[in-house]
């Protein structure tokens, strides 16, 4: 839908717009069609009654209402889309078919992961060649990182549009890849 | 026979003795003495797995390495070309740990260095260039002068001392603590459990990231400073004074706000958790950006 209106939450069918443009003017159109059929008329020399011009608009008047109606339906039916969609699917990250947007998410999800655990594999190899104190220094603050995540993401499960949330688990993601990197790395002095 | 036999053997391990003493002693401690011709401004990059690594600078145009090297160290290489020269503790085969070498390495004062070590103490004084040091378990110690450095450590601790107000620094650790003094110019300091503490001097930017350590900035902010932090469990306590009124952005999700700027906290949502506290009525001037999850926010202009 191209209105703007038609993007906020609405919770009740009473809150729906009293009235509702059609997607596109109709008029420039109709009022082509009047005229024409108005020259055919001069061209017939059909004489006109007074107040012939005034019945004629109910001619298009049905058409409107169709136009209206079927706005109507599109914004309910993309608002149940929107309540039954989008809303799981920030609280559980899982993608929906047909939304591009969403299965390259998705996909991008899917990558990251991969990469995560390429790197936890190699991280607990690390960890094991470690000194026991620095091991168990170093385990704790990973466990911590991923800890915080978890919160993060708890909270957001409760507060899914809280955009504090969102860039906090963003950036614990990241640190948490980065501190990952760091003790992967930290063996590469060795060789 | 037999007796001529004994005197034989005692003869045998009599002259063994004195013979063998030397190479054990050389063999538990060795030490190392080498100097190359360096570029004035060249790089200078030094690995050694564990003991100490001591860079100097100094105003000779030469790189001299000196110290002692224990029973597991093979050897030290030392070369120089194309305005780079090298330095690295070799150990027999990976995994030695038992290989702790001491090494002072003096180089042109300028030059930039990069020290890599694995549970070696790395320590700098009076090196001007950028430095890139990085230990995994070592304790590192620097001062810092040259632009563009990046100090680094994952369970070690770390101390930077800015000297002659280096413009830009990266600070970084996993479960050390981090202590920087002294400090202007743009800073980034990331902890994952330690703790961070900053003292700055005219700094024009610092960035700032803590998974469950506390992070304290204190000191003085640039005209038009930005400071930009984020904690997730850890506090952050923010004491900077500046040159003019502060713009502020603070938020946290379930901690708090406070301290002396800590006027006109709004709880976020009128149902749920959150607070926040916002004064963008500085259009121009230094502005404090902070956020937390669950730790809370000290912010004080004092």
């Amino acid at each position: 839908m191209t209105t703007p209106e038609v993007k906020r939450k609405v919770r009740r069918l009473d809150e729906l717009a009293q009235s509702v443009p059609p997607p596109r003017d109709l008029w420039p159109a109709i009022a082509l069609g009047i005229e024409a059929h108005e020259r055919e008329l001069k061209q017939s020399g059909e004489s006109q009654a007074p107040g012939a011009a005034k019945r004629r608009p109910a001619w298009w008047m049905p058409a409107m209402g169709m136009a209206a109606a079927v706005a109507l339906v599109s914004i309910g039916v993309f608002i149940g889309q929107r309540t039954s969609t989008v809303a799981p699917s920030l609280v559980a990250g899982t993608q929906q078919t047909g939304d591009p947007a969403m299965v390259q998410a998705a996909l991008r999800d899917a990558n990251y992961r991969k990469q995560r655990d390429a790197l936890l594999v190699e991280v607990n190899n690390r960890l094991k060649s470690m000194p026991e104190d620095d091991r168990a220094k170093v385990a704790a603050s990973l466990k911590t990182l991923q800890r915080s995540i978890s919160d993060i993401e708890a909270a957001l499960g409760k507060d899914p549009a809280n955009a504090l949330l969102q860039e906090l688990l963003v950036n614990s993601c990241q640190e948490e890849m980065r501190a990952l990197t760091a003790v992967r790395d930290s063996g590469s002095q060795e060789t | 026979m037999s007796e001529f036999r004994f005197k034989k053997l005692a003869l045998l391990i009599a002259c063994a003795l004195p013979a063998g003493a030397p190479m054990t002693a050389m063999a538990d401690s060795d030490s190392v003495d080498r100097k190359v011709a360096a570029e004035a401004n060249g790089e200078v990059v030094i690995t050694n797995v564990s003991g100490t690594v001591d860079v100097r600078g100094w105003d000779r145009n030469e790189v001299q390495v000196t110290g002692t090297l224990g029973s597991g160290v093979e050897r030290v290489d030392v070369d120089s070309s194309g305005g780079r020269t090298v330095v690295k503790v070799v150990l027999p085969h990976r995994g030695a740990h038992d290989g702790d070498a001491d090494i002072e390495v003096q180089v042109p004062k300028n030059s930039s260095i990069d020290v890599s070590a694995v549970s070696a103490d790395v320590s700098s004084r009076g090196v001007l260039g950028a430095q890139r040091l990085k230990s995994v378990s070592g304790e590192v110690t620097a001062d810092i002068s040259g632009n563009d450095s990046n100090v680094s450590s994952v369970s070690g601790d770390v101390t930077v001392r800015g000297v002659g107000k280096p413009d830009s620094l990266r600070v970084s650790s996993v479960s050390g603590s981090l202590d920087v003094t002294n400090f202007g110019g743009k800073l980034e300091v990331v902890t994952v459990s330690g703790d961070a503490r900053v003292s700055a001097s005219e700094a024009t930017e610092i960035r700032g990231r803590t998974t469950s350590g506390n992070l304290e900035l204190r000191g003085k902010l640039s005209k038009d400073a930005r400071v930009d932090v984020e904690g997730v469990s850890g506090d952050l306590l923010l004491h900077l004074a500046a040159p003019g009124p502060l713009g502020l952005e603070l938020e946290s999700f379930s901690g708090d706000i406070e301290g002396c700027l800590a006027k006109g906290v709004e709880r976020v949502s009128k149902y749920g958790p959150g607070v926040r506290l916002s004064q963008r009525n500085v259009e121009n001037g230094p502005r404090i950006r902070a956020k937390t999850l669950s730790g809370d926010i000290d912010v004080c202009d004092k």
